[in-house]
């Protein structure tokens, strides 16, 4: 396994935001974790990234234990993540923002531009890499959120509602691209709102409510378990008494 | 770019010849200094964005160190720079790593404690004179007393050490370095999600920022030849060298330069008119600036020049960006 959580719980003082998360990633697969607002999605996400520390159980990737390590460690070790909001560097270069993550990997000036160049080629944002990230928009800092992380040349990709708050044309694009990151070998968890990127993407999803895994296993199944839809839609019609 | 550098390197250079007089002498050898300590501070407050109010200590541990070893053993003060440069590394070191474990307002708040701290604690040890302070060599024994008439002398030591440490900045901006801590500044989270060890790189900037302070401090105890606890380690001192990045513009090579070239004369021509009441006016002065910066533009003067002056000189509209699909 790539990446495996054991058990894994998080709470903020007393209230358990993850309740005894178990998740297993093998190398090459796209798993989806969906669930209603609040399901705990997010602090799954942060605890198996290095942004927050499990209150209990443990965190392994590719071997490693890494429950307690700092997130650069994460980074250096091969697992990169975007954020929810992006993280832009808005007063340096869309070039210098990826070449941050590029240093990762290639330590000298030069050789992280040259790398950089080659992930913004592939995002499509080459053409706009010497202009000050401040002037992007919500689709364009998306996309370089995805760009600066492959730029540290992860095996595991963690992406955080990359693709909300885009029109469908948008996302269509950016289910292409992470399409893309797949086939050239990088493992993807995505965190996701829109059904229609989960399903057209992931191959395996579980579902969070109240912080516990109420379904996991294909798409196409899973969305219409009756757990699955009542947590989300609510007690269906049908079954409420009279 | 390269042009502008050398220009401003011969006016520099030219100067003392131009503004004749021991009055402009003097206020220009204090601008190169605070233009030293500012530059220095402007490695950490500015690149890396993390702001320090309490650099005073490390000024003061270079103004201290040469006083003391010709207080104390009459060896001269040359020797006490680097031994003020080892000290403020060690403070910093010492502070740096339990602080930088902080953030934003919490960072600022425990250098002014931390330096408001060793200020009380020098005041009251004799070793360093406690609250009368330590006197240098009256007049030079050698060369390495550094004790010279007039202030020109000081004024070309200091611009060496101005250029070297220029020199160092130019290059840790282009540098890994510099593209880590520009990183850590705009979003510590997102930086340290992308591998930069993000507290190691904070401590890295504030030993170089220190090392470069003390410097500074041990250039101004050559020359004004007297250290105590109010122009060694007073809070204005670390104030000053905020006001002066922050006016020019911080995270910029050049802006330091500007800060000190406009805000020093203003002070020093106060003094001169308002005599000792005058560090008040400057208290209400550096005030006044925080208040204007932060309500119209915390990028400095070289903020506005670029993305005001320029524009408006250029006469056109700025081209229209292209978003990014």
């Amino acid at each position: 396994m790539l990446l495996e959580a054991r058990a894994v719980s998080k709470a903020f003082d007393g209230f358990l935001a993850v309740r005894g998360v178990n998740l297993e990633v093998a190398a090459g697969e796209i798993v989806g974790i969906i669930g209603p607002n609040g399901a705990g999605k997010s602090t799954l996400f942060n605890c198996l990234a290095g942004e927050a520390v499990p209150t209990a159980g443990r965190v392994r990737f590719d071997g490693a234990d890494v429950t307690a390590a700092p997130p650069e460690a994460h980074a250096r070790l091969g697992m990169a993540r975007t954020f929810q909001i992006p993280a832009t560097f808005t007063d340096v270069t869309i070039l210098d923002n990826v070449m941050v993550g590029a240093f990762l990997r290639h330590p000298g000036v030069a050789e992280a531009r040259e790398a950089a160049s080659r992930v913004l080629d592939f995002a499509g944002l080459a053409g706009v890499a010497h202009l000050r990230a401040a002037t992007l928009g919500t689709p364009g800092r998306k996309r370089l959120e995805i760009a600066r992380a492959l730029a540290t040349e992860p095996r595991l990709l963690l992406l955080d509602e990359a693709l909300a708050g885009l029109t469908p044309s948008e996302i269509r694009q950016a289910i292409e691209l992470v399409r893309e990151i797949h086939r050239r070998g990088v493992t993807l968890v995505i965190v996701e709102h829109v059904m229609e990127v989960i399903l057209a993407l992931a191959q395996r999803i579980i579902v969070l409510n109240h912080g516990e895994v109420i379904a996991s296993g294909a798409p196409d199944a899973v969305v219409n378990q009756p757990e699955v839809v009542e947590a989300y839609l609510g007690r269906s019609l049908t079954r409420r008494r009279p | 770019m390269r042009w502008r550098w050398t220009l401003l390197a011969a006016a520099a250079l030219l100067a003392p010849l131009i503004l004749q007089g021991s009055f402009y002498h003097r206020v220009l050898a204090l601008v190169v200094l605070a233009a030293i300590s500012a530059s220095a501070w402007n490695i950490l407050g500015g690149y890396a964005g993390q702001i320090s109010f309490g650099h005073a200590m490390f000024f003061g541990a270079g103004a201290y160190m040469p006083a003391f070893v010709y207080a104390h053993w009459h060896a001269a003060p040359a020797l006490g720079l680097p031994l003020g440069v080892a000290v403020s590394l060690a403070i910093a070191v010492a502070i740096g790593v339990p602080t930088l474990r902080l953030q934003g307002h919490y960072f600022s708040m425990t250098t002014i404690a931390v330096a408001e701290l060793i200020r009380i604690l020098v005041s009251n040890w004799p070793p360093l004179g406690a609250a009368v302070g330590l006197q240098g060599p009256a007049t030079a024994r050698t060369v390495w007393d550094l004790t010279f008439r007039g202030s020109v002398t000081y004024y070309y030591i200091f611009l060496v050490a101005l250029a070297a440490l220029l020199g160092v900045t130019a290059w840790m901006e282009r540098s890994r370095m510099g593209y880590y801590l520009r990183a850590i500044r705009a979003g510590e989270r997102a930086a340290r999600s992308l591998g930069v060890p993000a507290r190691r790189y904070k401590l890295y900037a504030l030993m170089l920022s220190a090392a470069f302070t003390a410097v500074a401090g041990s250039l101004y105890v050559v020359m004004i030849g007297f250290i105590d606890p109010d122009s060694g380690l007073a809070v204005l001192i670390s104030v000053e060298m905020v006001m002066v990045t922050a006016l020019g513009g911080a995270g910029t090579l050049f802006g330091p330069l500007l800060g000190a070239a406009i805000l020093i004369p203003l002070e020093q021509t106060a003094n001169v008119l308002f005599g000792g009441s005058g560090t008040g006016f400057t208290f209400i002065f550096y005030g006044g600036i925080i208040i204007l910066l932060s309500l119209f533009e915390p990028g400095g003067l070289l903020a506005i020049w670029r993305d005001r002056v320029v524009p408006a000189l250029r006469r056109r509209p700025t081209p229209p960006v292209r978003h990014a699909a």
